[in-house]
């Protein structure tokens, strides 16, 4: 049983190989619930196996897992019963309807029939499929398809969702539905453990990211991963544009980490814009420079992804 | 909150099952192939003993048949010889539930392996060991009933256009014993075969052409009786439908162990 109240799910020296090939290296995890946990890392760096590992469908080499107060290797079934996952393909029954679809699986998940139709039909309104409930699943879009995998992995109302790039493929439409629901999972103060390749999608949605390359290689908040990497940046846009003396006197400010004119503006790092800004701005104005605007500039997520994972400086 | 729970093995084994009878349903192709072979041996079985009421035998025949039947003189020869076809006629009806089953044996695992759907099967938390026998069991059932259904409508065609002897040979113990344990068994063997082919293969033809091998021995049985070499009296059948069950034990266990969550997950491909 987990002995941290808010830990839903804790991996210790998780470990898979597959002969020589060691997929998994030892994953130490501690995802908390409620939130939705990003899961990054490029093909093959074992994020699939994890998930599989994670939901009590193949048997780790060595360590183990708690999973929802489920014990892996012990307690599968009910690891298996307890979660809900998104596969990395769709894999409906394409002859068969999207409501009969969820049906079949609300029943293997347990769901007593009229809650396994009230489901359902939740599912699929949430879905916006209400409409082609009855079609075979055969004339839908690959969006379309994928929404109702994730809401098979769903409907059973698990208390942590795995889902395994959830967007890939799909049109900003669709995407943005997934969201949205992956929104509405969390409200619900459920887990979402998100696998994707999508940086953008996981900084706007994720609360915690792991970047893994077979183990944890770092864990944070996407906030504090750039912050520790690249400290914070802020855009001062100056007119015409800045001049040599501005940039020698901005980086003459305590807390400036540093100081760069790009496209007219200085972009000044430091650990605590709250703090530093005020000085820099009312420095530049003082020393007669023009500002236009400040704005916030926001390292992408890639860099830090390409910095830890690639180790590209 | 729903609260999401363990189903019982009923339930997960009957969900299974109608799903799996659903689809096999909706598919034209797959009943088109699964019930073409017992119409086409139902006909030739149909067929030989109308025949013979047309076309009487020779003199020489009739010779012939009493030396090989003693049981048969004294009968009219039309009458003898339809009981005989009606009897030979057994070993090709044991092939209805060695073919019919095959088809959707294998479109069960080979499909599901197609559309990637086992994944999410088995993420769920039906056992492997419920999955197999649920898949074993859905297409047994159907395979036992057709075939059950084609020894009735043999029995109603034989009494319509045969001899007292054909009826007789065809609800004689012999008969009887092997619609009531040697089908079941057949069938089982085909499945649980066609199972374990699809566990290493991907190609629906390529599947078949494998488990078409099962036929082998029942054809070879039937030549065997046809040219004398071997007599099935009631103890022959008695030795064939333990050495069925046998083979339906090791079969089932070879098909299980390629069933295996992990194996299906990582090495099928």
């Amino acid at each position: 049983m987990l002995a941290d109240v808010g830990i839903i799910l804790r991996a210790q020296g998780l470990t898979k190989r597959f002969g020589a090939l060691t997929a998994v290296d030892g994953l130490d995890l501690e995802v908390r619930e409620g939130e939705v946990f990003g899961f990054l890392g490029p093909n093959g760096a074992g994020k699939t196996t994890t998930l599989r590992l994670l939901c009590a469908l193949i048997a780790p080499t060595a360590g183990t897992a708690d999973v929802a107060g489920a014990r892996l290797g012990r307690d599968d079934a009910r690891i298996r019963a307890t979660v809900g996952i998104l596969t990395e393909q769709p894999g409906l029954y394409e002859r068969q309807s999207a409501s009969e679809n969820l049906r079949f699986f609300a029943a293997l998940y347990g769901l007593p029939r009229r809650a396994a139709q009230e489901q359902t039909d939740r599912y699929l309104r949430l879905m916006g499929l209400w409409d082609r409930r009855d079609e075979a699943v055969a004339t839908f879009s690959r969006g379309m398809k994928q929404k109702v995998a994730i809401a098979r992995a769903a409907l059973h109302e698990p208390r942590i969702v795995f889902l395994d790039e959830p967007t890939t493929g799909l049109d900003p439409d669709a995407a943005k539905t997934v969201r949205e629901f992956i929104g509405q999972i969390r409200s619900e103060g459920r887990t979402v453990f998100l696998c994707t390749h999508n940086l953008d999608e996981a900084d706007r949605l994720c609360d915690r990211i792991a970047f893994f390359r077979r183990k944890v290689l770092r864990l944070d908040t996407p906030a504090s991963l750039r912050s520790e990497l690249y400290g914070q940046a802020t855009e001062f846009r100056l007119v015409p544009r800045p001049r040599e003396e501005d940039l020698v006197r901005v980086r003459a400010i305590d807390g400036v980490r540093s100081a760069v004119a790009e496209d007219g503006a200085i972009v000044v790092s430091s650990d605590d814009p709250l703090r530093t800004n005020p000085r820099v701005i009312r420095a530049l104005v003082e020393g007669g420079a023009d500002l236009a605007y400040v704005t916030e500039r926001r390292v992408p997520l890639e860099d830090v992804y390409l910095r830890i994972v690639e180790g590209v400086q | 909150m729903i609260a999401a729970l363990r189903p019982d093995r009923t339930t997960i084994i009957r969900t299974i099952c109608a799903r799996e009878w659903r689809e096999a349903a909706g598919n034209r192709l797959l009943v088109a192939m699964t019930l073409l072979p017992p119409v086409v041996i139902l006909l030739a079985g149909i067929g030989a003993v109308g025949a013979a009421a047309i076309y009487p035998p020779s003199e020489r025949d009739v010779q012939a048949l009493y030396a090989a039947s003693p049981a048969m003189r004294g009968l009219d020869p039309t009458e003898a010889v339809q009981g005989i076809i009606a009897t030979y006629f057994l070993i090709l009806f044991m092939l209805i539930p060695t073919v019919v089953p095959l088809t959707v044996a294998i479109y069960s695992v080979i499909g599901e392996k197609s559309a990637r759907t086992l994944e999410p099967l088995l993420a769920t938390p039906a056992g492997v060991g419920e999955l197999l026998f649920a898949k074993s069991l859905a297409s047994t059932v159907p395979a036992v009933l057709v075939t059950w259904i084609a020894y009735v409508v043999y029995l109603v065609s034989v009494r319509a256009v045969g001899s007292q002897s054909a009826v007789n040979a065809v609800t004689a113990p012999r008969w009887i014993l092997a619609i009531i344990v040697l089908v079941p068994l057949l069938t089982l063997l085909s499945v649980n075969l066609g199972i374990f082919i699809s566990t290493r293969v991907n190609d629906v033809r390529v599947a078949q052409q494998i488990g078409g091998l099962v036929v082998v021995p029942v054809v070879g049985l039937g030549i065997a009786q046809v040219t004398g070499r071997v007599v099935l009296d009631d103890s022959a059948f008695v030795q064939t439908a333990l050495f069925l069950i046998v083979l339906d034990v090791v079969v089932f266990y070879l098909a299980r162990l390629a069933f295996q969550r992990e194996n299906i997950l990582v090495r099928w491909r």
